[in-house]
């Protein structure tokens, strides 16, 4: 009786029932793939739409296969529709197969060893090469670096200290003849960056030695591993031996990283 | 690629099997109902309700109509795959930890773990007549396994022998028609065999073992043929049937996992050629060890079930299969 529907309800009904309900599911297939809009309420009472897009494809299966897919759902899934329930299948987001095609290319993956990119920085003169490479090898101006590098390289086997373990600041070496632990002077401090984890008290003791005496120094270390953090920070007894350490040390290369030297900035609080 | 993600059960997946066509997978996992979904779209068809404890094992017999599981409540189950409905309960004396339909399916094996003062056992029963009188029959041949407790269990070929993975990390072959004679027996995996399947046509089967390896094996001499190796335990192996490939999960075990970033874990599956034992890709997804892999029969998807609680079904790109190995 749809004449008397259409009597029944006013245009300004319609509107009310607009804003009451929910607006059916509909369901549209459309060459090949399903469509199915549906709406409902969401967790802040507002109105969502969802459309669901399937594609329909045929396959050609086994006659018991093809029987199964009839079975009526049981269990838990008693009560599902026809087609995935969206609380028990979901679809992941697209994920990649990462292929290691040979042990070659795993070591080209690599960004150090990556022949597109050339990171090669020379010590001696910075340019976009390696150092063995370097057209000033040899010179005045590799010299000073080579030794100071061989010298480093040769205290690098010295045991380091036992790390990880409480050592009261009076019995520290780095402290003794140093000035207090308060009120310490942080105009001749260097800090020290990018060094490599196997960096150890020893090592940056050898490297900054030369340059001039320190009165104290520090490496920062992982809590947990006890490896180095990568940065350090130096206090040198006069600040010209710390200005020219940063002249000497900034750039050099050490264990294969090239170190970022700086003055120390001092603490904020 | 984007995987199906099944989210049926509410604790760590366990074993998961396609049936021999591969439309169905089964799941199953610690909480107490093994699942059921179709494959192809990730639909779930029904759940098994009934075990009161978790559900170890599954197995699927070659005409998709039976089902049958073991479960931590000391039952082994053989279920109506159409229905969900329990065709019979099998009473053992500790939880049943493997179980297994022969490949006719007329017998079917089931192991119950050393616990609770008992000995571990192997069971081999009847399941032709498909009805409750077979919990109340006595078994065609029970073997005790007194060294040391099965973990993992496969008919071998023709249904005259059983190969055993156990948890010292050996692998032994009976001989059921002759009352249970132990063949053969070797030590390759230093440490507990998680999981065995075998290829396509029964003559090589893979092991998944906590010694952070996997070895290929051939099921009439236990000759160990191939070793994959890895740095994690393995939890699972699976033989692809159409490419000379092997998938491997695994993990760090359960225990560590709240105590290391999700990076660290390792938790993505691992491809292996077949015969150069070399690793060739990988495919990341779990957030928790894979318990279980299995391949589809048509070797175009794989499906995973982790420690997560989430079945996940991958159907690989056509890059897998360009991707010729050099």
């Amino acid at each position: 009786m749809p004449g008397v529907d259409t009597i029944k309800s006013s245009w300004a009904d319609e509107v009310e029932l607009d804003y009451g309900g929910l607006p059916p599911t509909t369901e549209t297939v459309e060459n090949g793939y399903k469509y199915v809009t549906e709406y409902k309420y969401n967790k802040d009472d507002k109105k969502t739409k969802v459309v669901r897009t399937y594609k329909i494809s045929k396959q050609v299966v086994p006659k018991t296969v093809a029987k199964r897919r009839t079975w009526p759902k049981f269990g838990d899934s008693k009560n599902d529709k026809p087609g995935p329930n969206s609380q028990t299948t979901m679809v992941s987001e697209e994920i990649f197969m990462q292929f290691l095609n040979s042990k070659e290319e795993e070591k080209a993956n690599d960004p150090l060893l990556d022949p597109t990119k050339n990171i090669a920085k020379c010590r001696i003169c910075n340019g976009e090469h390696w150092s063995v490479n370097c057209p000033y090898k040899g010179t005045a101006m590799d010299t000073n670096l080579m030794e100071k590098k061989a010298a480093a390289a040769a205290t690098a086997v010295v045991e380091a200290p036992k790390t990880g373990k409480y050592v009261p600041p009076y019995l520290k070496d780095s402290q003794k003849g140093g000035m207090g632990m308060r009120g310490r002077d942080d105009t001749a401090a260097i800090r020290i960056s990018n060094l490599s984890e196997s960096m150890t008290e020893a090592d940056l003791d050898e490297l900054v030695k030369k340059i001039g005496q320190h009165s104290k120094m520090y490496l920062a270390r992982d809590k947990n591993t006890g490896l180095c953090k990568g940065f350090a920070y130096v206090h040198f007894k006069q600040r010209k031996d710390a200005a020219a350490a940063i002249e000497i040390l900034n750039g050099h290369g050490y264990d294969h990283l090239i170190l970022n030297v700086e003055w120390s900035k001092p603490q904020n609080n | 690629m984007r995987p199906l993600m099944l989210q049926g059960h509410e604790r760590s997946i366990t074993q998961i099997k396609f049936n021999r066509e591969g439309d169905l997978l089964f799941s199953c996992s610690k909480d107490q109902k093994p699942n059921v979904w179709y494959s192809l779209n990730g639909e779930r068809l029904g759940t098994y309700d009934g075990h009161q404890g978790a559900v170890w094992c599954l197995d699927v017999d070659w005409t998709t109509s039976k089902l049958i599981s073991g479960a931590g409540d000391m039952t082994t189950k053989i279920w109506d795959v159409e229905h969900g409905t329990v065709i019979a309960s099998i009473p053992a004396k500790s939880s049943v930890r493997t179980c297994n339909f022969s490949y006719s399916g007329n017998q079917a094996a089931y192991s119950t773990d050393k616990a609770m003062g008992q000995n571990c056992e192997l069971f081999i029963i009847d399941v032709r007549t498909a009805d409750s009188s077979i919990a109340e029959q006595n078994p065609i041949l029970r073997i005790p396994m007194l060294p040391s407790k099965i973990t993992s269990m496969l008919w071998g070929p023709l249904d005259e022998t059983i190969i055993t993975g156990h948890d010292n990390g050996q692998i032994s072959i009976w001989d059921i028609r002759k009352g249970g004679r132990e063949i053969n027996s070797v030590n390759d995996h230093t440490a507990g065999i998680n999981d065995m399947q075998m290829n396509k046509d029964g003559t090589m089967f893979v092991t998944a073992s906590k010694d952070t390896s996997a070895k290929l094996f051939d099921s009439e001499s236990l000759m160990c043929l191939k070793t994959y190796k890895t740095e994690r335990p393995v939890n699972s192996a699976s033989i692809s049937p159409i490419m000379d490939h092997v998938v491997l999960g695994g993990g760090q075990d359960a225990m560590e996992v709240t105590t290391t970033s999700t990076k660290a874990g390792k938790f993505d599956s691992r491809f292996f050629h077949l015969i150069y034992e070399e690793e060739f890709a990988r495919l990341k997804g779990h957030f928790g060890p894979i318990n279980s892999l299995a391949f589809h029969p048509d070797g175009k998807s794989y499906a995973s079930g982790g420690e997560d609680g989430f079945v996940r079904v991958q159907t690989f790109d056509s890059t897998y299969f360009e991707n010729i190995f050099e």
